[in-house]
């Protein structure tokens, strides 16, 4: 015999004859944003990160120190006339936004990628979540990583060189965008890729290059004139410039045309990762 | 009564060495290396290039001699070895590693392979790998001012002792760790340090006085240096000596990777 139903069971479900049944599941209603799905991957993806901490918030600070170490051993004299800054405090900005970009796109490829070659992907499609939230959790899994590596980068350095912040809204801005446009590549590139090896191929080839051509290590002046203008679209220039005005009021370029830059870039890139993910471009196959 | 076993399965004889297994190894270990070049050879070749040129843009024009060489002929040879010595060090132990968590090291465990010919297999996998990656980044670094070996036996030398060492070294790291996690975590924090403050970039004259007998007690330092001797004819320390002590870096490190391979230490469960 079924039970009576009653006022109370509002949130029953109905069966194929109309009538109500109680004891089913609650259907959950979703506002404009699935907050809990949107907050339980973002836990997630942090999750995925902090797990291998080793890897992907210690390794990163250790092979900055290095290079930061080796630079100045070995550039202190050569380069001491060419900026009017002391070399130390030229490279801690240009080295701290290096381990931003790396880390931000290696966290959102990676877990698109594993998620893919795993199977588990369909975890990620399945639910109720739209292109939209889920660009915003994975390029916010991203920033997350991005920004504490690049702290904790700040806080190792630190014991080395003193840091001074000059303009700190600028720094934080600059950190956000820049991790923010390395998230959403990274995703697009996770989309897009098969393999590790395609994965790798866009890090040695296109991020390791556009990030070391791009001020980090020297200062714009020493590229022959007829080469610099190819700097000034690099996006990565104009992030790293921003971001080394912030901690020494220093700067090779125009901050404000950097920032409508990078911010059409990040505009540009959110949309193709969300018309990826609303085709479900090589993902849902 | 039926004979099933008409002719039966020969045993195959090999003498002190079975040289079948030990090429199959290492074929398999090559084979592992170049089929994703992109990685292993293409990458430290763009890598090399960029650091090479961000420091030929830094330096310029300003006559920066270290031990009687422009810069950036004493930097060439550094990245050249680095190459080579982060390929030896990838080769042996991802591919442990990899077997190890995929659950397949069994089939280099059960397989009739004394540790000796283990060893020999996985170090010759190291050595060509590490030296075709050298071949390949002295080759793009030809045009930013590398030269052809003035001392070519001794570059042979210097090249094939220190792919050998880090390719025992890596032997040892693939024994021991079980999660890729340790892997990157002795890469980061142990290899990249060693390698990258072992004078590549500098010579240890700018080094405070107190650091120096420290930085001169880094095997990888004579590696360096050796390969700089070969390429350019000049180097920090003598030769010679830096010989003798890559040579006997090289008879420890064989002895214990030969301890461990044949006790099964974290190998055969």
């Amino acid at each position: 015999m079924k039970e009576p139903i009653t006022q109370k069971s509002r949130s029953s479900v109905s069966d194929n004859n109309g009538k109500l049944l109680s004891g089913h599941p609650v259907v959950r209603s979703i506002g404009f944003i699935n907050w809990r799905g949107v907050w339980s991957l973002y836990v997630r993806e942090v999750m995925r990160f902090y797990k291998i901490s080793i890897q992907t918030l210690i390794a990163p600070i250790v092979s900055t120190l290095i290079i930061f170490v080796v630079f100045i051993v070995s550039f202190n004299e050569s380069l001491n006339g060419k900026i009017d800054i002391p070399l130390s405090v030229f490279l801690v900005p240009g080295l701290i936004m290096m381990a931003i970009f790396q880390n931000s796109f290696a966290n959102t490829s990676s877990s698109i990628l594993v998620s893919k070659i795993q199977g588990n992907i369909i975890d990620i499609l399945m639910p109720p979540l739209n292109p939209f939230e889920l660009t915003l959790v994975f390029t916010l899994g991203g920033i997350t990583r991005g920004l504490l590596v690049g702290l904790l980068c700040a806080l190792a350095i630190n014991f080395i060189v003193e840091i001074r912040l000059y303009h700190p809204l600028i720094i934080i801005i600059y950190a956000i965008f820049s991790s923010m446009m390395l998230s959403l590549l990274g995703l697009i590139g996770g989309i897009l890729a098969e393999k590790y090896d395609h994965i790798a191929g866009m890090t040695n080839f296109v991020i390791v290059p556009l990030s070391f051509l791009s001020g980090t290590f020297f200062p714009i002046d020493l590229i022959p004139e007829s080469w610099r203008i190819l700097a000034w679209f690099n996006p990565f220039f104009h992030t790293i410039d921003g971001f080394r005005y912030g901690f020494t009021d220093h700067l090779d370029g125009e901050l404000w045309i950097g920032i409508t830059y990078i911010l059409l870039i990040n505009l540009f890139l959110s949309y193709v990762a969300l018309k990826f993910f609303s085709k479900g471009y090589k993902l849902k196959n | 009564m039926d004979k099933i076993w008409t002719i039966p399965p020969k045993l195959r004889h090999h003498g002190i060495v079975n040289h079948r297994g030990l090429l199959t190894l290492y074929r398999r270990e090559m084979h592992r290396g170049l089929k994703i070049w992109g990685i292993t050879l293409a990458a430290p070749a763009v890598r090399a290039l960029l650091f090479a040129g961000i420091f030929n843009l830094i330096i310029g024009d300003s006559n920066n001699v270290v031990l009687n060489l422009p810069y950036i002929e004493f930097l060439l040879p550094g990245l050249i070895t680095i190459a080579i010595l982060e390929r030896s060090f990838e080769s042996a132990s991802f591919s442990m590693i990899y077997d190890k968590t995929q659950g397949i090291f069994g089939d280099v465990s059960m397989a009739p392979l004394t540790p000796g010919e283990l060893i020999i297999a996985y170090c010759a996998a190291s050595a060509t790998g590490g030296l075709i990656v050298g071949v390949v980044v002295w080759f793009v670094l030809l045009p930013i001012g590398g030269q052809l070996p003035e001392e070519p036996l001794a570059l042979i030398f210097f090249a094939t002792m220190g792919t050998l060492i880090v390719g025992l070294l890596s032997q040892i790291v693939g024994i021991f760790t079980t999660k890729w996690d340790h892997l990157v975590g002795v890469q980061t924090f142990l290899f990249m340090p060693i390698v990258f403050l072992s004078g590549t970039f500098f010579s240890f004259d700018k080094l405070p006085a107190s650091i120096q007998p420290f930085a001169r007690g880094n095997p990888i330092f004579y590696i360096v240096d050796g390969v700089r001797y070969g390429i350019t004819g000049y180097c920090d320390s003598d030769p010679l000596t830096g010989g003798v002590i890559i040579s006997f870096c090289f008879i420890i490190l064989l002895a214990l990777t030969f301890l461990l391979f044949s006790r099964g230490f974290h190998l055969y469960r």
